[in-house]
């Protein structure tokens, strides 16, 4: 059986009189340690499939197993354990705290979780050692994303999920996270999902999972995932 | 026009979706305006409610009262007067009723066109027995309409005629209850005090006007011409009764004089009358004295003939009773002899007897003899006849015959014998019967003879014992006229004596009655305005309380309405950021752009000030009125719209609100659209300065590191916070503050200061020796443990413009008075000891003065006499202003004989059942005035202290409310300004408790560190509102329990814990997703 498993995923909202189907009999699976990069339009249903798998949603209908849990079946404490230990986000506007240096917002992950890493550690493996103490604001996009990523994976989390996480950073500093992720993923044998509406970038990953009207289209293995440095886009 | 009809729709669907944020705005400016409103119209209403009352049923301006009572020539010369309208005389005095176990005194009030009551149930009097009653008369009686009570009014020295033929006050005692009443003149409970029973009126009534039986007017009332022109307390209508009084004050001597005098004629006139009275009464009394010694001497007389009558007769009689006593005697002396000599014929008699009956017996014997030959004879017969049987010779039986004839021969002679024998023996018998016959009978005859003298004397003694019976009878008859004759002497004694004690007495009286014409006292008129009314006066006192009051409430919310509203509209123009730069960029101006705000806020504003404003109208003033109501009796609450507070308190609100918009937007519309369309750069994180200090920064938790900087990252929000929960938290404290001092005054005055149960006063025309013996008397009494001396009356002090009416009081003994009153400095607490340095006057009235030692005041007698006296201390006080003198510094400075008039008393600890019977005791004395028991005045003045304890729920409540709104509005916009923050800690997998804590704690630390400063700003504004709120004659203690500490802080905790509670379920709401997606 597969690491983390998505079968006959359904998700609807009600907007009103009106029932959108988000994400509509989403079947997938992705193994432990896969670089993932999910693409696809926007309202796809790719952030809400994250969304599901990151605890931070619930299905409608289906099954999500994540490690031989089933995510969708899971109450709200445990959801919140769920993402407590298991998760780590990294999202597109990095949502640091503005009121905690670097470091301090990696605690702030750290202080909840059992098996954390040290905050100075990871700060060092995000190449952040010597801004740590800087608050979000006197850093640069780039950095920020990078604290965020520290954040994320200081927590030691079975699955490291981001949204959109170059969309806002330029091509060379979205490249350094994207090396970050990639890198992670290897080193630390750690599951990343990557969701990306630049389609270039999926060389880089083991699996490209492609969304479209709301299920996955195509799920592709890439054999031989090319190292970021790279790709060109 | 169509530029702004978008905006407006823009506008209006702004409204609908942020309505939570509208609404709060709405909701300050309701509370502001209607808290506002409200409590500055509450004043107003109950001022103008008492003015509608007053008005509605012709309550005096004016009153008149007079010592000696008012006449019609007084309403003549009052009527005379400029400005006034009407002059009413009418009649009042106190009353005893006798109820089924008390006693009850009541004020006796005649139904008149003025001081109209008001009918609440049933009729008015129309008849003469008749009454109304008030309806807690009923409620203390018992009674019912219809049932009937009997009154005795007190009995004056009376205020009219001088002496003597009191003509009842009232024609009928006995009255029908035929409805109830609320007087005018008695809106709080307070009846006033009065000489009889426990010196305490209990109620009022009102009778017929017919009913009053009385010479003079007890008072008269006086109406002004343009009284409806103004408003009752105000300056103008004061003004105006004060003129009208000073031109009144003008003829007030002349009618004083003219009283005098009238009293005096008609006081000389009937001591006149008197003495034509007295004389006649006299004379006739010494007629009726010699009239009936004349009538005991002749019976005297009478007496005297009967008794010599009396001894004639028994001295007649005794002869006779002697004279046939002799004859009796007589008569027994014969019978004796008779009786005498029938014993010796007796004995003689006896003695023939024995004689006769010898010859008897020697007859008897010879008849025996004779008998025995008769039977020898006849045997020898028998023989011989034998013999001749067996004889057979014829000259035998011839012999034998012979011998035969012979023997009976001699058998003859002695037969012969024996009958001769035994006539004689009969004869004898015969003889001895006659002779006894003959003696029985002479003893017959002696018998009757003596039966005939005892009867005799029977009958005299008869005579005699019923002719001794009836001289006895009439000696004692005679024994009993003179007892008469004696006992009407004694009885003559008496009549005379007590006519001469009489004819002393109605002497004296007459020279009584002439001194007291000398001593008839000026009249004394005193004139009086609606302030000397009790319930009126401390009505309009109450009326400035809450004028007081609401001046300083309002201000908070306001202020805090101000902060509300900045902080909410801040965050809705950073929130619309976006869309001002876009409206900007399209080429709206800066005005249009602002409209949007200005239209939303002065919307909220408009809508929560009308809709305060009128609940506030409603409601506030009704809720205080409730809280009078307990104290006051008036028939209508009047709640009006006040146009000048509602627009004011609108405007007020306006300002804060929509000023603190336009000061928001003003800064946000400077900025051009390309700063507008990018994101505002976050609030830049910084160190705080407690970072700096390692060794404590690095000791705390990490959660709290995030605290300590929230806290200072967040300024308005931190304002907003410690100022909201620090208004809450003191106004609070501010009203248990309030509560303590009002609670602290009655023990403080009558437990530290006062030392005394009662207060005697005595009468005034008491002699040294009367009050002397009544002291030394009291002084006795086992239930009393100290009587001090002291000289009391009220004047006043003066210090430059500054007046006020004081109690003087002078004891005889400088150390004495520390037993009962301490004077003691306020803040040392060490003692003063009085001197004839000065005065030592009471702290509040040092203040209103503006007195200090050493400065010199003019004091005035209630004689009007003025003089400059140094203060040399001033003494802790809390009800009423005293000025305190020593008796050598009275007598130096007023030039007057001091005599004690007030007796301060200290019983051992009598309850207040005790202390009632003893104050009846004494008030039943002659010597003594009035009683006033400590526990009385308390208990009046705790009940009046009470209403001030509803100040205290009001600011409860209204802080309550206020700490809701603040508090609420806060976590709305905590909520909403850091949902960024909050999503992502969410997202990282705290639990909603650690989420809870993660905000919570910097609001737990802000409400800590705003009851902290509220309890220093309560502190504060506790003072703050003492000194509006108090009476002039109180000083409040200031002083807080710390138990209202508690109380602040406990019910502060209380509301934010609520408001968390609120708060844990909107963290709980947060949609995660929704909140990270958006840039903001």
């Amino acid at each position: 059986m597969a690491y983390i498993e998505f079968k006959n995923v359904c998700k609807e909202y009600k907007m009103g009189e009106i029932i959108i189907k988000a994400l509509n009999n989403t079947n997938f699976s992705i193994e432990k340690g896969e670089l993932v990069v999910v693409v696809g339009p926007s309202g796809a249903g790719k952030t809400t499939a994250l969304n599901i798998l990151g605890g931070m949603d619930t299905v409608t209908s289906g099954d999500v197993i994540v490690d031989g849990k089933n995510v969708a079946k899971l109450k709200n404490k445990q959801l919140i354990k769920y993402r407590r230990e298991d998760i780590g986000f990294v999202f597109q506007f990095y949502n640091l705290v503005q009121n905690l240096t670097a470091i301090e917002n990696v605690e702030l992950a750290t202080q909840i979780c059992k098996d954390s890493l040290s905050p100075d550690e990871v700060m060092e493996k995000v190449g952040l050692a010597d801004r740590k103490k800087n608050f979000p604001s006197q850093l640069s996009g780039g950095e920020q994303q990078r604290v965020a990523i520290a954040r994320a994976i200081a927590k030691n989390p079975k699955l490291l999920l981001c949204d959109e996480p170059t969309g806002a950073l330029d091509y060379k500093t979205g490249k350094q996270i994207l090396k970050l992720l990639q890198d992670t993923a290897r080193k630390e044998n750690m599951t990343v999902i990557i969701i990306t509406h630049n389609a270039a970038i999926a060389p880089m990953a083991d699996k490209i999972i492609r969304f479209k009207n709301g299920t996955a289209e195509s799920i592709e293995s890439n054999q031989n995932p090319i190292p970021v440095e790279n790709i060109e886009w | 026009m169509k530029i702004k009809k978008a905006l407006l729709k823009d506008t209006f669907k702004e409204i609908k979706k942020s309505y939570k944020r509208f609404i709060s705005i709405l909701m300050m400016a309701l509370l502001g305006v209607g808290f506002f409103a409200g409590l500055r119209a509450s004043s107003p209403d109950m001022v103008d409610s008492i003015d509608t009352y007053y008005k509605n049923q012709n309550v005096y301006d004016i009153e008149v009262m007079s010592t000696l009572g008012l006449t019609d020539a007084d309403i003549e010369a009052l009527s005379n007067i400029e400005n006034v309208e009407n002059v009413y005389g009418t009649y009042s005095r106190d009353g005893l009723i006798q109820t089924n176990d008390k006693e009850i005194v009541s004020k006796i009030l005649c139904v008149d066109d003025v001081n109209q009551p008001v009918l609440v149930e049933g009729n008015m009097p129309e008849n003469i027995d008749e009454c109304v009653v008030e309806k807690s008369f009923l409620e203390g009686t018992g009674k019912k309409i219809g049932d009937y009570i009997d009154i005795e009014p007190e009995e004056t020295e009376s205020t009219g005629t001088t002496d003597g033929e009191e003509t009842e006050y009232l024609k009928n005692k006995t009255l029908k209850i035929v409805g109830v009443v609320e007087s005018p003149l008695y809106i709080s409970r307070e009846r006033g005090s009065t000489k009889l029973g426990t010196g305490v009126i209990n109620y009022y009534i009102y009778v017929n006007k017919e009913n009053v039986n009385s010479e003079v007017y007890t008072e008269i009332y006086i109406t002004l011409e343009n009284r409806n022109k103004y408003q009752t307390g105000s300056h103008k209508y004061e003004n105006y009764v004060e003129e009208t009084k000073d031109k009144i004050e003008e003829i007030k001597e002349e009618r004083e004089n003219a009283r005098y005098q009238e009293l005096i004629d008609e006081a000389n006139a009937e001591i006149e009358k008197a003495e034509e009275e007295f004389n006649t009464e006299k004379q006739n009394g010494e007629m009726q004295l010699q009239d009936a010694e004349n009538k005991i001497n002749e019976g005297k007389e009478q007496i005297e003939s009967g008794e010599a009558e009396i001894n004639s007769n028994e001295r007649t009689a005794n002869q006779q009773f002697q004279s046939a006593e002799a004859k009796i005697e007589s008569a027994k002396t014969e019978v004796a002899k008779n009786a005498l000599r029938l014993n010796n014929e007796k004995i003689e008699a006896e003695k023939g007897f024995a004689e006769a009956e010898n010859q008897k017996a020697g007859l008897q014997s010879t008849l025996d003899n004779i008998n025995n030959a008769i039977k020898i004879t006849d045997n020898s017969i028998a023989e011989k006849q034998a013999q001749l049987e067996t004889a057979e010779t014829e000259e035998e039986i011839a012999t034998i015959n012979q011998e035969i004839a012979k023997l009976q021969a001699t058998r003859q002679v002695y037969e012969t014998n024996k009958q001769s024998v035994e006539a004689g023996m009969t004869e004898i018998d015969n003889q001895i019967a006659s002779g006894r016959q003959e003696l029985q009978n002479a003893e017959a005859q002696i018998d009757s003879a003596r039966k005939q003298i005892q009867s005799q004397e029977a009958s005299l003694q008869q005579t005699k014992n019923k002719t001794y019976t009836q001289i006895a009878n009439a000696r004692k008859e005679l024994e009993a006229s003179k007892q008469e004759i004696v006992d009407a002497e004694a009885e003559l004694e008496t009549s005379r004596a007590e006519f001469n004690t009489k004819i002393q007495e109605a002497e004296g009286k007459l020279i009584d009655a002439r001194e007291k014409v000398s001593e008839i006292e000026k009249a004394e008129w005193y004139i009086l305005d609606r302030q000397q009314n009790a319930g009126y006066s401390s009505y309009i006192q109450d009326t400035e309380s809450i004028e007081n009051l609401s001046i300083v409430f309002p201000i908070v919310f306001f202020a805090i309405a101000a902060l509300v509203s900045l902080t909410s509209m801040t965050r809705m123009v950073e929130e619309e950021r976006q869309e001002i730069g876009t409206l900007k960029a399209l080429g709206y101006n800066k005005f249009h752009i602002m409209l949007k705000y200005i239209i939303y806020s002065s919307l909220a504003c408009i809508i929560g000030g009308v809709i305060g404003m009128n609940i506030g109208f409603q409601l506030l003033p009704r809720i205080i009125w409730d809280m009078y109501e307990m104290m006051y009796t008036l028939p209508e609450f009047i709640v009006s719209f006040n146009h000048q507070y509602s627009s004011m308190g609108l405007g007020l609100i306006y300002i804060c609100i929509v000023g603190a918009t336009l000061y928001t937007i003003l800064k946000e519309v400077k900025e051009t659209p390309a700063t507008l369309l990018r994101p505002k750069a976050p609030k830049y994180g910084k160190r705080v300065l407690l970072e700096r200090i390692g060794f404590i920064w690095k000791r705390l938790k990490f959660s709290h590191k995030v605290t300590v900087r929230n806290i200072f990252r967040y300024k308005k929000r931190f304002l907003m916070t410690i100022i909201g929960i620090m208004g809450c938290t003191s106004l609070i404290l501010a009203g248990f503050g309030l509560k303590d001092s009002i609670a602290s005054i009655l023990p403080n005055q009558y437990e530290d200061i006062f030392h005394y149960d009662m207060l005697v006063s005595l009468k005034t025309a008491l002699t040294e020796e009367q009050r002397n013996t009544y002291i030394e008397n009291l002084k006795q009494k086992e239930n009393i443990q100290e009587v001090v001396e002291t000289y009391m009356e009220s004047g006043t002090a003066e210090k430059g413009d500054n007046s006020e009416t004081v109690q003087i009081v002078v004891p005889s003994d400088n150390q004495e008075i520390d037993k009962v009153i301490k004077l003691r400095d306020v803040k040392t607490k060490e003692p003063f000891t009085l001197s004839e340095e000065g005065i030592i006057i009471t702290d509040k009235l040092a203040e209103l003065i503006n007195a200090n030692v050493g400065d010199t005041i003019t004091v005035t007698t209630a004689d009007d006499i003025e003089k400059e006296i140094k203060v040399v201390g001033i003494t802790e006080n809390y009800i009423s202003h005293y000025v305190y003198m020593s008796k050598a510094l009275y007598q130096q400075v007023f030039d007057e004989t001091y005599s004690t008039n007030v007796l301060l008393v200290q019983d051992n600890n009598l309850n207040e059942e005790q202390e009632e019977t003893v104050m009846q005791e004494m008030v039943a004395q002659n010597e003594v005035q009035t009683v006033t028991l400590t526990t009385t005045t308390m208990k009046t003045l705790d009940d009046t202290m009470s209403s001030l304890n509803y100040v205290v729920i009001v600011l409860i409540v209204s802080a309550g409310l206020l700490a809701f709104v603040v508090l609420y509005n806060l976590s709305n916009i905590n909520i909403g300004e850091r949902i960024r923050e909050l999503a992502t800690i969410k997202v990282l997998g705290f639990y909603d408790r650690e989420v809870y804590d993660y905000v919570t704690r910097e609001t737990i630390i802000l409400t800590i560190i705003g009851i902290l400063l509220g309890l220093v700003v309560g502190y504060f504004l506790n003072f703050y509102i003492l000194g509006t709120c108090e009476i002039n004659i109180l000083r409040f203690a200031k002083v807080i329990h710390p138990i209202s500490y508690l109380y602040a802080t406990a019910i502060t905790l209380v509301f934010s814990i609520i408001v968390n509670i609120v708060t844990y379920f909107a963290l709980k709401k947060i949609d995660m997703i929704g909140s990270l997606k958006s840039v903001e």
